[in-house]
């Protein structure tokens, strides 16, 4: 089956304007970047099902979100493509549902991230104890955040896309001490 | 106050939604004769001074229902299991008392 | 000589000239300063005036624990009442004025309570103002409230942000004096993660303030050595001007950094102030000691100040507390108290020691032995001392040291309390292991080496160890010196509650010797200082006017905070807008152009209704309803709760969860459910639809969605754990639109790929899975909440703006609207369909007339308590529909209904209205009510009762169903 693709309205598409805000000394502390479309499958395993499914899911960029729970993730894809793919090879094993729409990946990068993300979730971001690839589900200022640290200063926020707008109200105000770019 | 989620690691217990004693257990019968034990499981509970297991919903987390074991007197908490581990523990205890 | 500046010395940079204003006046002070040390550097003592006496009082101490010199620091939107001068740091433009006096400082009329003190003993509130009770909120309390008191609240919204913030580390150390740079360095030489916290603004705690000498250095520039290391070190955090102010389980600290508070406006887009929630493997406690003052008459005259804090003024600020100063004390500190102010060419006039036994001064002061101060003498400053041998000996300044008290707040706000030690006479800081240790002074250490070794094994904590500098120590001996009872003046304990050494005593003799009793009584350490200085004297005092030991009296509770916070860094950026999350739909934009008026759901924004020119509200709603029950139209339903439900236990677990059945459902139909409580109390509704044998999508209430999605999870995980089966939210991934009205098929076949739209392709509660507009996968359902022939349609909601303004077009040629909630709630009142107010959590599915869809044939949460005699007993309340006899009569949401004969009251109730509607359908105001044994009383006239606005009708009891009856236009 061809992956057929139609023009997707990210919800950010009025609010992440491009530029440099806030404090203007130097270099940005943190740049923003909304990843947008995306392909994001939410995987469950079955009962008794969990090893099998983290196996099959073998080669796809697939994050942990709860026991035996993940987030596949991919760029490009056609409407719904990935969700067939993994609904098919799944089958039997989890349960797979497409929140391609429903939830909003923003990027935070730069040296002061980890301190922007302090601001709001109590997880020890410490790289001794959160190291690159691991995720993490939390809350930041009250909205439900799926958290991943992509490399030593990058880190992935999911959110819910019905607070995406106020989400990323909230945390690019939390950059605005060290000035960020929003690309 | 921090709880050890099993899923999660430790976190702080705002993001943790409380439901209260995880003793009580649901009845496996819908036999009228059966209503008291309905009536104690749904409405009763012991309020301990001391070591309690309680129902604690990670909310704001994994979303994981857990067992919390905590002291109501010093606020210690000694440990958390998930719900579906502290039912199958309730299960065997049960089968071990029949036999 | 107007200046106490001393010539040479001190952390000031003497090249500066920061502008103040102080009531007014302008002064200069040098940055280093704060507003204390710049006030009596330009010669300015006296500072505020007393809670209840109004009496002048000037600087007590130089930090946290001052109780007398708070002042209203800034103005209008900033202004902040009860700032401790003694905390501000001095910067350019600083504004401050002084509090509680009226008309000015240096004369205030609430002076003469002074002279009527005798009327303002302890318990005087209580034992006067009791009678005639009417008085008391009328008269009393506000004079009192005039009278008494400290600064004023600005009404003008604060114009800064705060901000909050976690922080994790191995090892927290508080405060960083000598005890608490040695334990920081210590934990940090072993590679832990270190966070060291001070309350000043610079690190070195009381280095920065007395002469010492370290590792053959001045503790000073020691100091500074060992904060460059750990400055040098990146698991290091340094947090100046940053308060720990409280220790909560978990081991989780509550701090407050004063970001911005040493500047006169914040830098752009930085916080005034930031609140962390510091968690902390293990603590260490290095927070000092706290000097007593002495009981003596007059003790509060401005002058008359701690010892250390005067010898803070000369070696940190330089500045003279007086020209001539007269040192009184009970311990050895009195000693080095003379030499550092004669260090700074102050004159001492001479050392009063309470002991017999004391020694002479090594430099030389007069010292006066076994005598005390009994009164200092003065009005706005001191001029003199009167001791108990009858000497007379003129001074500026007194210098007073009773002792030193462990600063082991933190310590105890878990609940433990401290224990006295006779030998240090001090309370010393509980056990509470090793999560959180005390060291140094707060932990009754008194001698600097002590301090240094204290700070390093408590910083390693078993693990490598560093070794302690070697250093000069100071002579510590100390005997008891609370009250000095020749006194003839007022000898204050509580200077911030103006609670004198008298009033213990009498507390005791009226029944109010326990401590908290006696705390309350005197209100000796309440207010904003909560008795820094003055409780262990009381204690000690309590303690011999009852015969009990200082440990039998005991201290009262610590609780956080340890000093005060201001509500902006609770608060933190979670005001205004941020107050909480808002959460749109994926329609928002398109309502948004079609001029929707949006009304906040939960945290949700829906769009309310769409009003043309100039509609108000209900013209709009009534419009939106004719245009729909007329052709068709078009509604954003995309907040109700939707959550995937997969696996080969999806449909048993349905089951469990609704009291009527689902794993029968037919693959591709959708079912109403209704969702019980385990008390058999209805808890949600909303129809569910199979997708695939092992597929259900659910929906749930907007309301409910959280809280039902919790609750599967809780039933699967907790109570049926065996079953196979998963569930996830997806309501974000769809964007989903009520499509209503007799021509609601004919608009939305226009966008079907391949479907062609009839009664037995889209028969009634139809689900399915299909592709519009060119390939787009869309959920389409044959649902009604409106009663009119009507469809619900779901796309992923990045699509949804587009599918809206398609499904727009394609009714354009019937004339579509979009209606709102407004609409839908008067349709679904005219069709009697049950929502919110009756599903308002006390109703059963027999009240709501749905007891034939409670399934006997298999368990269900609620199913047992629901058959409980109270919740089937036939006069319960019952839902029916509502209408005026007189149909140009409105009817009212709440009212209560009675029968047609009985006297308005709550005792003849019969229920009430839980929703009214006007019926543009029917022309009159039409409602639902629960109604006792209602639906056997249909026909019957009542009074319609709203007690509240004063409105009385009659009207009638009627089915639920005001419209379409026979629901013929479901299936038209």
């Amino acid at each position: 089956m061809t992956e057929r693709t139609f023009n997707r309205v990210s919800p950010l598409q009025d609010v992440a304007v491009q530029g440099r805000f806030g404090a203007d000394r130097g270099a940005v502390g943190v740049s923003f970047t909304v990843r947008h479309p995306m392909s994001i499958i939410t995987v469950i395993a079955r009962a008794g099902q969990g090893a099998a499914t983290a196996e099959a899911l073998k080669g796809y960029d697939a994050q942990w979100a709860g026991p035996d729970q993940w987030f596949v993730l991919a760029e490009g894809r056609g409407e719904g493509a990935l969700y067939r793919e993994l609904k098919s090879k799944l089958s039997g094993l989890a349960s797979v549902s497409d929140q391609s729409h429903g939830r909003v990946i923003i990027r935070i990068a730069g040296t002061k991230a980890r301190a922007v993300l302090a601001k709001g979730t109590p997880v020890d971001l410490h790289a001794d104890v959160f190291p690159a690839g691991k995720s993490a589900l939390t809350q930041m200022a009250h909205v439900g955040v799926h958290l991943t640290r992509v490399d030593a200063d990058t880190y992935d926020l999911s959110v819910f896309r019905g607070f995406s707008e106020s989400f990323w109200e909230w945390i690019t105000e939390q950059a605005e001490e060290f000035g960020y770019q929003v690309i | 106050m921090l709880i050890p989620c099993p899923h999660c690691g430790t976190r702080p217990v705002e993001e943790f939604t409380f439901l209260g004693d995880a003793a009580p257990t649901r009845p496996t019968t819908n036999d009228p004769s059966s209503m008291e034990a309905w009536y104690e499981y749904v409405y009763l509970r012991n309020n301990p001074r001391g070591t309690i297991d309680e129902y604690a919903h990670h909310s704001g987390g994994c979303r994981a229902w857990l067992v919390v074991q905590r002291n109501t007197e010093t606020h210690e908490v000694y440990g958390a299991v998930t719900a579906r581990a502290f039912a199958s523990r309730k299960e065997a205890v049960a089968k071990g008392e029949q036999a | 000589m107007t200046s106490y500046r001393l010539d040479k010395g001190g952390l000031i940079d003497r090249e500066s000239a920061l502008r103040f204003t102080f009531d007014g006046a302008l002064h200069i002070g040098r940055a280093g300063d704060t507003l204390a040390s710049a006030l009596m550097a330009n010669g300015v003592r006296l500072m505020g005036r007393s809670f209840k006496y109004h009496r002048p009082r000037g600087v007590i101490t130089a930090g946290a624990a001052e109780p007398n010199a708070l002042v209203e620091l800034r103005e209008g939107g900033r202004k902040e009442a009860n700032t401790r001068a003694t905390m501000i740091e001095l910067y350019d433009g600083l504004v401050a004025k002084s509090q509680n006096n009226w008309p000015s400082l240096n004369f205030d009329v609430g002076a003469i309570n002074s002279l009527a003190s005798s009327m303002f003993v302890a318990g005087f509130y209580y034992k006067t103002f009791m009678w005639p009770k009417s008085f008391w909120e009328k008269i009393y309390e506000p004079i009192i409230r005039r009278a008494a008191g400290l600064g004023t609240a600005s009404k003008l919204p604060d114009p800064d942000k705060y901000e909050k913030s976690y922080a994790h580390c191995d090892v927290l150390v508080i405060g960083s004096g000598p005890t608490g740079l040695m334990a920081a360095l210590a934990a940090a030489r072993q590679g832990k993660r270190v966070i060291l916290a001070d309350e000043g603004a610079r690190l070195g705690g009381s280095l920065l303030n007395e002469q010492e000498e370290i590792g053959g250095q001045s503790g000073f520039d020691w100091s500074q050595g060992i904060i460059a290391e750990l400055a040098s070190l990146p698991d290091v955090t340094l947090m100046p001007r940053t308060t720990i102010m409280g220790w909560f389980d978990g081991n989780i600290f509550g701090a407050v950094e004063r970001v911005s508070d040493h500047l006169r406006v914040p830098d752009p887009y930085e916080p005034r102030q930031r609140y962390w929630k510091i968690h902390a493997r293990r603590a260490v406690l290095a927070a000092g000691s706290e000097e007593r003052p002495v009981a003596f008459g007059g003790n509060d005259i401005p002058g008359v100040m701690q010892a250390s804090a005067m010898r803070t003024y000369a070696n940190r600020y330089a500045v003279a507390a007086g020209r001539s100063v007269v040192v009184f004390g009970g311990n050895d500190s009195i000693y080095r108290t003379a030499r550092d102010l004669r260090f700074h060419g102050i004159h001492v006039e001479a050392i009063v020691d309470s002991r017999k036994d004391a020694k002479a001064d090594p430099g030389g002061v007069h010292v006066i032995r076994g005598a005390m101060v009994a009164d200092a003498v003065g009005g706005k400053a001191v001029k003199s001392v009167h001791l108990t041998n009858g000497m007379h000996i003129n001074c500026e300044a007194v210098a007073m040291s009773g002792g030193f008290s462990p600063i082991v707040n933190l310590a105890c706000h878990r609940g433990k309390k401290p224990m006295w030690d006779a030998n240090l006479l001090a309370f010393l800081p509980p056990d509470n292991g090793e999560a959180f240790t005390v060291a140094g002074s707060a932990a009754g250490k008194m001698l600097l080496s002590e301090c240094l070794a204290d700070g390093a094994a408590k910083g390693a904590a078993g693990g490598r160890a560093i070794e302690a500098p070697r250093c000069r120590d100071e002579a510590f001996a100390i005997s008891p010196l609370w009250w000095v009872k020749e006194a003839r003046a007022k000898a204050f304990i509580d200077y911030q509650n103006d609670a004198t050494a008298m009033d213990l005593p009498l507390a005791a003799r009226e029944g109010y010797s326990d401590v908290e009793l006696a705390k309350r009584y005197t209100t000796t350490g309440m207010a904003t200082d909560q008795g820094k200085l003055g409780n262990i004297n009381a204690i000690a005092i309590l303690a011999e006017a009852t015969g009990r030991t200082m440990d039998e009296v005991g201290t009262t509770t610590f609780r956080p905070f340890y000093t005060p916070v201001s509500f902006g860094a609770f608060a933190g950026p979670f005001t205004g807008h941020h107050f909480q999350p808002v959460r749109k739909t994926p329609l928002h934009d398109w309502a948004e152009e079609q001029g929707a008026v949006f009304v906040e759901t939960g945290l949700w924004m829906r769009s309310s209704w769409f009003p043309r020119e100039a509609e108000d509200w209900l013209a709009s709603a009534s419009r939106e309803v004719l245009t729909t029950r007329g052709s068709v139209g078009i509604c954003d339903v995309s907040t109700l709760g939707k959550i995937d439900v997969q696996g080969k236990d999806a449909g048993q677990f349905l089951d469990k969860l609704y009291c009527n059945t689902f794993s029968t459902l037919a693959v591709s139909k959708a079912r109403y459910g209704l969702m019980l409580r385990e008390d058999g109390i209805v808890y949600d509704d909303g129809t569910t639809s199979r997708l695939a044998e092992d597929h259900y999508v659910m929906t749930t209430t907007t309301a409910n969605a959280a809280k039902v999605m919790a609750q599967m999870e809780f039933a699967h995980q907790a109570l049926f754990p065996d079953l196979d089966v998963t569930y996830v939210s997806v309501t974000e991934q769809w964007a989903q639109m009520a499509v209503a009205g007799p021509k609601s098929r004919a608009t939305l076949q226009k966008l079907m790929d391949e479907l062609v739209m009839t009664d037995e392709t889209v028969p009634y509660m139809a689900a399915l899975e299909v592709t519009i507009m060119h390939g787009i996968p869309a959920r389409l359902f044959r649902l009604s909440f409106s009663g009119e022939h009507a469809y619900e349609l779901a796309v992923p909601a990045d699509y949804g703006s587009m599918a809206a303004r398609a499904v727009m077009q394609a009714g354009e040629e019937f004339g579509i609207c979009p209606y709102g909630v407004e609409a839908l709630s008067i349709m679904r009142i005219e069709k009697g369909h049950v929502a919110g107010g009756e599903l308002n959590g006390t109703t059963t599915a027999g009240d709501l007339g749905m007891g034939k869809m409670v399934s006997t044939k298999k368990d269900f949460i609620g199913r047992m308590m629901a058959q409980r005699p109270g919740l089937v007993d036939p006069n319960r309340q019952q839902v029916v529909g509502i209408r005026p006899v007189d149909p140009s009569h409105r009817i009212r949401a709440g009212a209560h209904l009675l029968k047609k004969d009985d006297t308005p009251s709550l005792a003849n109730d019969q229920g009430y209205v839980t929703g009214v509607a006007w019926s543009p359908m029917l022309n009159m105001w039409v409602g639902l009510a629960l109604f006792a044994n209602g639906r056997a009383r249909h026909g019957e006239v009542v009074q319609v009762w709203d007690g509240l606005r004063g409105h009385l009708v009659l009207g009638e009891i009627c089915d639920p169903v005001h419209f379409d009856k026979e629901n013929k236009r479901l299936h038209a």
